[in-house]
């Protein structure tokens, strides 16, 4: 199943940046305590494009999604999401305005069902999350949620309980649940981890699929999934970003390979 | 600007995920579900009709003393509830918020305390007690939520604690000590409400729509959303969702409905005292929660229901086993501390695990056919 | 602190004056608008020193429960008891052989070996459920509550100190000058509650310093902050969980005996303690000794202070203390961030 265009109207409001970035961040550092986690990183990401963040274990990639998401404050520096300042703003202030993310191990809600669970997700961007109604019957968040559910495959096991699906089940989901709402801008934390090699080739289908004009950065240690589905690769090191290039330059690159031979690769 | 709304979201629906016919919202399964007839478990049509002929089937000191108190602590019990079972927050103020409301239809409505009671009618002292009750709910509430959940138990004891020693030292607006008495129902209708029998359809009135209420909205985006918070406030942060506005408008709701069981209780015994909202009966709340369970909203009237029979005829079961009947208190926490330690979910919970088992497949061990 | 101070300069200049000015008042003699103003200073001096010998006793307290709250996660509701039980175990021991210092032991190891118990066969079996903890606590403090109201019945207990410890003793504190000779007039102050203020600050330091410098309390602090990586570390866990749980109860049951001298053990003692000891650990800050000391202090003096100069409202003015640190700093005055 393919995502279409999106119709005009639409599309143009949630592209319309005028020409900002996606997401620019200037100066970001964050340290806890004397260890710098992350140490003076700039980067500029396009609306729609498609970035990879790669690097070694505690190299800072997942702490630098907790900056842009909100979790926790950086230390210095800013952060403008379509060249807003949101350096300041707390998490759910950033995902009302577009921006959503997954999460390295999942995040979700183990009581509710499937549907529920992205249902909620919709719900968190719309007019609708304080109503004290049931959704009626031709509800349209409760549609689009449906959709969703078929987007990412797990159309079959819509009304079970989370706690009973696979890994690789619950991972769709963590997909799921950052595509509604219809983001601007989503961050993916190494949705490919602990997958089978068929569920990782239904992933990149997923992923380069998606509408052009929603840009993401993917975390990735599985070099081969990142690579297919980004065409620019910001490579970390020690927190700091130590290069970045078009995939193809970046798998060439010797000092790449010098960095992660005998190092993790994504097992 | 920030928030995408519902029409976008049918506009994007339809585009975004290119589908042909084959998803369109007639073929969606509606989310409230199957018919009501049969969604609703047969247990509870049974009890709804034996509890509507009840007043020909008991005395009228069972339908008034033991009816009506267990609707009324159930429904405060339930406020409990709501914030503990669905939003995770076990939160001792409940009642103290129902003895806030009580206190205000005293003061603001007659009472034999005419010095200090204004003697405003009905249609003006019970509205504005009801909201000077959730006003104090949700303060004590938003105070509350902005630090770790565990503390929560703590502060709102603290808070009850603080409205027990107010009441009982101010004077020149709670009466102190002796609080106020001779608080009666208005007389509507031209039924005397405090009569037996229609005590009891009153209380049975209220208590059954704050149920169906509760039931209802649990499934609604509010209930849903409260419970996500309950489960994952992270990522309910991370979704969009203000955690803290829907905790505190959590206890908004359940306050409203603590007052609403304040105020029945207050008519039934015609007087409030600070010790109405004493540290005792703030803790009694909770184990009766407890008791019943934290997961249904059946649970907080079940839990008062076995509450009330305890505490009417505590006295001749302790007297059989030999105590004097003034070991209430014991009786109370042991049964309390042998329901935590077999079974944390209550009555509730020791009804599923007997369903459990009853379905339980020898062979696999597993049980067939899903719980509630 | 200097970084506070650096902060918030305005603050830091406006607190100092404040404290300047109190410590002014304490040794002065009070010029006659102050007198006007507030009262004698002989009543002010009085209630500053009952402020802080309260806040010793509700220190004692407040520790351990705070203790037992960072470490174990564990909200022990049925930590006034815990006090009460002291109060009467020491009451029996002090009255039966006419020893008021061994009434201290004596609570300290029945009570901590009651919290032992508590903790081997009813905390372990729900460690990580910490609601249901919680409850158990509720459920345990209902029920000593009752078993003692029927040991003991409703009388007041009091505890008297030894007659070497009894009456007043004249302290350094200027409370006025004699108008016929000229001459200080100096406070007198009951010697017991000097003595046990004395003591709290002694074990206060002692268990500062077990915490601060031992390898123990090193490992304490650490489960405080992170327990599961506490456990990961393979230290004898449920050894320290034990030891903790019985000190803090220990502790309860050695304030108890405290207040049983002060004033005095009755059904209901036990909520006010516990009352306390919330109050002062939301104060003060979760977790910590020191939170514990400053927020006992406060909480001490207000009520005190409160009693004397706004009797109706005494009450309030703790609650009120109360909500403005939850309104303006949730996790407490010393509580990490």
């Amino acid at each position: 199943m393919s995502i279409a265009a999106v119709p005009a109207t639409v599309a143009e409001r949630l592209s319309n940046t005028g020409t900002a970035n996606a997401l620019e961040l200037r100066g970001v550092s964050k340290y806890f305590g004397a260890l710098g986690a992350l140490v003076d990183i700039s980067m500029t990401v396009q609306p729609g494009e498609r970035r990879a963040v790669l690097g070694s274990n505690g190299a800072g990639k997942t702490t630098l999604f907790n900056c842009i998401t909100g979790d926790f404050l950086p230390t210095s520096g800013s952060i403008r999401f379509f060249g807003e300042d949101i350096s300041e703003f707390p998490a759910h202030e950033r995902i009302r305005r577009g921006l959503r993310r997954t999460y390295q191990i999942s995040l979700l809600f183990t009581e509710l069902t499937v549907l529920d669970n992205v249902y909620l997700a919709c719900c968190g961007v719309s007019r609708g999350r304080f109503s004290f109604l049931r959704p009626r019957k031709n509800d349209a968040l409760v549609a689009t949620s449906e959709d969703l559910v078929h987007v990412v495959h797990l159309e079959d096991v819509k009304d079970t309980k989370v706690s009973e699906l696979s890994y690789g089940q619950q991972r769709q989901l963590e997909i799921a649940m950052a595509l509604s709402g219809a983001p601007r801008f989503v961050l993916f934390d190494e949705p490919a981890a602990g997958l089978s090699p068929t569920e990782r080739s239904e992933l990149v289908e997923i992923l380069t699929g998606l509408p052009e004009h929603m840009g993401y950065i993917i975390i990735e240690h599985d070099m081969d999934v990142a690579l297919r589905v980004s065409e620019y690769v910001t490579m970390m090191h020690n927190g700091a970003i130590f290069k970045e290039g078009k995939p193809a330059e970046i798998e060439d690159d010797p000092e790449v390979q010098a960095l992660y031979l005998g190092g993790d690769d994504g097992a | 600007m920030s928030s995408v709304d519902q029409s976008d979201l049918a506009k994007v629906q339809g585009f975004y995920f290119s589908s042909g016919s084959s998803l369109r919202p007639a073929e969606t399964k509606p989310q409230s579900g199957p018919s009501i007839w049969s969604a609703v478990p047969s247990g509870y049509w049974v009890l709804a009709v034996l509890l509507l002929i009840m007043p020909a089937l008991v005395s009228d000191f069972t339908l008034f003393q033991i009816f009506g108190w267990t609707f009324i602590l159930g429904m405060i019990a339930l406020s409990l509830m709501f914030l503990g079972g669905y939003g995770g927050m076990v939160s001792l103020v409940q009642m103290s918020v129902a003895g806030m409301a009580g206190y205000m239809v005293a003061i603001f409505g007659p009472s034999a305390i005419t010095d200090i009671s204004l003697g405003w009618p009905w249609w003006l002292n019970i509205p504005l007690a009801l909201i000077i009750a959730v006003i104090f709910g949700t303060l004590t509430g938003a105070l509350a939520v902005r630090t770790e959940g565990i503390y929560t138990i703590m502060i709102t004891l603290a808070i009850a604690s603080a409205f027990f020693y107010f009441t009982r030292q101010n004077y020149t607006i709670f009466n102190g000590f002796s609080g106020f008495n001779g608080v009666l129902p208005p007389e509507l209708f031209g039924v005397d409400w405090r009569q037996a029998k229609p005590f009891y359809y009153l209380t049975l009135f209220w208590a059954t729509l704050s149920f169906l209420i509760v039931s209802y909205v649990s499934r609604s985006p509010f209930g849903l959303a409260l419970q996500g918070v309950r489960d994952n406030s992270r990522r309910m942060s991370a979704l969009g969702f203000s955690v803290n506005a829907h905790r505190i408008a959590a206890y908004a709701f359940a306050s409203l409905i603590a007052g609403i069981g304040g105020i029945l209780l207050t008519w039934q015994s015609a007087q409030i005292s600070p010790g109405t909202a004493g540290q005792g009966p703030v803790i009694d709340i909770l184990v009766i929660a407890v008791i019943g369970g934290l997961r249904k909203p059946i649970g907080p009237f079940i839990g008062a229901f076995i509450y009330v029979l305890l505490k009417t005829f505590a006295i001749d079961v302790l007297v059989s086993l030999g105590l004097s009947g003034d070991r209430f208190q014991l009786l109370v926490g042991m049964s309390f501390l042998l329901i935590v330690f077999f079974s944390p979910d209550g009555i509730l919970g020791l009804w599923d695990k007997w369903r459990e088992s009853r379905n339980r497949d020898p062979l696999t061990e597993r049980s067939s056919g899903g719980l509630q | 602190m200097r970084r506070f101070i650096e902060r918030h300069p305005v603050w830091s200049l406006i607190i100092f004056v404040a404290l300047a000015f109190f410590i002014w008042m304490i040794f002065a003699v009070w010029p006659d608008w102050l007198k006007d103003l507030i009262g004698r200073k002989k009543v002010f001096l009085n209630a500053l020193f009952n402020g802080v010998t309260l806040g010793a006793l509700y220190f004692l307290v407040a520790s351990g429960f705070t203790l037992i709250f960072g470490l174990m996660r564990n909200v022990n509701l049925a930590h006034g008891s815990l006090y009460m039980l002291g109060g009467y175990v020491g009451y029996m021991v002090a009255s039966s052989t006419g020893y008021w210092l061994l009434a201290f032991p004596a609570a300290f190891i029945v009570v901590g070996a009651f919290g032992i118990l508590l903790q081997l066969f009813v905390f372990r079996r729900m460690e990580g459920d910490d609601l249901r903890q919680t409850l158990v606590t509720i459920g345990i403090s209902i029920v000593m509550a009752d078993l003692m109201l029927w040991l003991w019945g409703g009388d007041f207990y009091n505890i008297t100190p030894p007659e070497w410890l009894s009456g007043p003793v004249q302290t350094f504190f200027v409370t006025g000058v004699k108008r016929s000779t000229g001459a200080l007039i100096y406070m007198k102050y009951p010697v017991v509650r000097l003595v046990i203020l004395a003591a709290a600050i002694v074990i206060g330091l002692v268990m500062w310093v077990l915490l601060n410098r031992t390898q123990v309390g090193m490992l304490i602090r650490a489960g405080v902050d992170d327990r599961d990586m506490l456990s990961a570390t393979g230290a004898r866990i449920q050894l320290v969980f034990v030891g903790v749980f019985a000190f803090g109860a220990g502790l309860a049951g050695l304030a108890g005996v405290v207040g049983g001298t002060f004033q005095s053990i009755a059904p209901g003692e036990d909520i006010r303690f516990l009352l306390a000891s919330l109050v002062v650990v939301i104060v003060g800050g979760m977790g910590s000794i020191t939170g514990a000391a400053l927020g006992a202090v406060i909480i001490g003096m207000a009520e005190q202070f409160g009693s004397v100069y706004f009797p109706t409202y005494a009450v309030v003015l703790t609650f009120l203390i109360m909500v403005l640190v939850l309104a303006f700093r949730p996790q407490g005055l010393m509580g990490r961030g």
